[in-house]
């Protein structure tokens, strides 16, 4: 009984495992971005100042011409722009293994977002969960820009909800060419592909919080 | 590598072992109750740990400045809540917008809040805490709070057996407590063991709550934990809309949790809102009080009929809900050992 069990598991000890790294960079009009810098923007006639930028990869898969030959299903990471290093995701998977794209969500299952306390990126102290309403936020980012017609020209988007019908939870494709890649979080698109003018506080699970998750999931791209 | 391998052969023995120890469980169902929802796999029952959460759940450190624990709000003696405060108290005597829940049988309720807005118990701590008009504190402050007390550090290395504090860790030793707090040693339950009998008024309470108001009352917990709006009408000062607020689904207007009547006599007053002092308000309000609208419970459309001796029975009947051994029980009272010992640090 004792072999039986232990054999499969130093089979496995013995195969070799290849990483592949990941680097988030968010940006905008290709300059990376800094918490607190005023950025120029649409030809100097607006600006935007980051003060807050968190967001929840989970769920990486890898595939080749489109089946899922790699999972991650290990954990969920919290990038932060206050800890660059947290840009850098390294994914152990087994040697020689072939695929051509990648994907994840972005943001929190549903399952987590039911399962009560956790740890790591996900303990509540990190400021990514609602309190007075149970959830994770999935992307929160805050700042001020001209464009807003907020009265101190604010913005505070908390992205988030797990329920139907206001789950807000996005999954992005991208293709993987070699095992380091980047990926820009274009933010000047997303924030020109919302009405921020108008919608510039979001703060709870909502249509338009919904409609706002797949804009900004959508500004995910791999750098040429 | 191969550092893992060795790690199973020393971890097997340990694995096969727990196959052939018993170990007598912390938290024992109290016989014919159904299972709880709460799931205990992710975090086992430990002594050291609900002494932890005990300590937390005692401590005004969870607040702002330092003058609100829970227990504040939820009180041993008034069955955890506020008795005699129709809204919630907070820090700088701020008021809330609705009357604090009774503690117990946490384990088996499937949401929290009159409302439902929290999905599981380990986070239903953050609610109050960081409520402005409740402990008014951020979650992440608590945390730092907690490190650098000199009582803590201690606590959680001998609930954790290292002493990192987190948040995580905070929460779950807070749901350990809180699931130990189970009432089931009423006069009812002894009845339903057979080891005592209901009088003759409460025997036709019995029959009169069965009748009336057991589909939601639900034995042996006496909730079904689902949303009813039970006619009330609107108190136009805090227009409150109850469940609404989360599922923002028109549908759920004016409904809130069917809170349990366990130890009824010790929670007054009654509904979210606080608004009944007595019971006899209550029963009155079912039998001719009932505010009809849309969203009113499908239960209570045809109405509760009750003459006065009727409601003398209910009303004894409900009385035998009441269960003094958990009221007063030593292992739920301020952990005086544990806190007055470090207050003047």
């Amino acid at each position: 009984m004792f072999l039986g069990i232990v054999l499969p598991y130093l089979h496995l000890c013995g195969q070799e495992e290849s990483s592949i790294k990941l680097k988030f960079q968010p940006a905008l009009e290709k300059v990376s971005l800094e918490l607190g810098k005023t950025f120029y923007i649409n030809g100097n006639t607006d600006s935007i100042t980051f003060y807050v930028l968190r967001f929840y990869i989970s769920g990486i898969q890898l595939l080749l011409n489109c089946e899922v030959v790699w999972r991650d299903t290990s954990r969920c990471y919290l990038l932060d722009a206050e800890n660059e290093k947290s840009y850098n995701i390294s994914l152990k998977v087994p040697r020689n293994l072939m695929f051509n794209e990648f994907n994840f969500s972005c943001g929190i299952d549903s399952t987590t977002n039911v399962s009560g306390a956790f740890g790591g990126d996900l303990d509540p102290t990190n400021g990514m969960y609602w309190t007075w309403q149970s959830g994770y936020i999935n992307a929160k980012l805050e700042g001020k820009s001209s464009l807003c017609k907020s009265k101190d020209a604010s913005f505070q988007l908390h992205l988030g909800g797990y329920q139907f019908p206001n789950n807000a939870l996005q999954r992005v494709n991208l293709p993987i060419a070699s095992g380091e890649m980047l990926v820009n979080l274009e933010l000047l698109q997303f924030i020109n592909n919302i009405n921020i003018a108008e919608k510039h506080h979001i703060m709870s699970p909502s249509p338009e919080a919904v409609v706002m998750s797949k804009t900004f999931s959508n500004s995910f791209k791999i750098s040429r | 590598m191969k550092r893992k391998c060795a790690l199973l052969f020393l971890v097997l023995p340990v694995i096969l072992s727990a196959f052939i120890t018993v170990e007598k469980p912390s938290f024992e169902i109290p016989p014919n109750w159904p299972k709880p929802v709460y799931n205990f796999s992710k975090n086992p029952i430990n002594r050291e740990v609900v002494s932890l959460g005990r300590a937390l759940f005692y401590d005004p450190l969870l607040s702002k400045d330092n003058s609100i624990s829970c227990a504040s709000c939820h009180s041993n003696y008034n069955a955890f809540t506020h008795v005699d405060h129709k809204l919630s108290h907070g820090i700088g005597d701020s008021i809330g917008i609705r009357n604090s829940p009774v503690l117990m049988n946490l384990a088996w309720s499937p949401t929290f809040m009159w409302d439902g807005a929290i999905n599981h118990l380990d986070m239903q701590a953050l609610a109050p805490i960081t409520h402005p008009r409740e402990m008014g504190e951020s979650f992440t402050n608590v945390v730092q709070k907690l490190k650098k007390s000199k009582l803590y550090p201690t606590l959680f290395k001998t609930a954790f057996q290292d002493s990192i504090i987190s948040g995580e860790r905070t929460l779950k030793a807070l749901s350990q407590f809180m699931v130990t707090l189970i009432s089931a040693n009423a006069k009812y339950d002894s009845v339903m063991r057979k080891q005592a009998q209901f009088s003759l008024q409460e025997k036709n309470g019995y029959a009169l709550f069965k009748k009336n108001c057991a589909s939601c009352h639900q034995e042996p917990l006496f909730s079904n934990y689902q949303f009813e709006n039970n006619g009330l009408p609107v108190d136009t000062s805090i227009n409150d809309f109850g469940r609404m607020r989360v599922s923002l689904l028109s549908a759920d207007s004016l409904k809130f949790k069917v809170p349990t009547l366990r130890n009824l006599n010790y929670s007054f007053p009654y509904m979210h809102d606080g608004r009944f002092k007595k019971l006899s308000e209550v029963i009155n309000h079912y039998t001719n009080g009932i505010v009809k609208s849309k969203t009113l419970s499908a239960k209570l459309t045809n109405p509760i009929v009750l003459s006065e001796n009727e409601k003398v029975d209910l009303t004894a009947f409900l009385l035998t809900l009441t269960d003094k051994s958990f009221v007063f029980n030593p292992e739920f009272a301020y952990p005086k050992h544990i806190l007055l010992n470090t207050l003047n640090n």
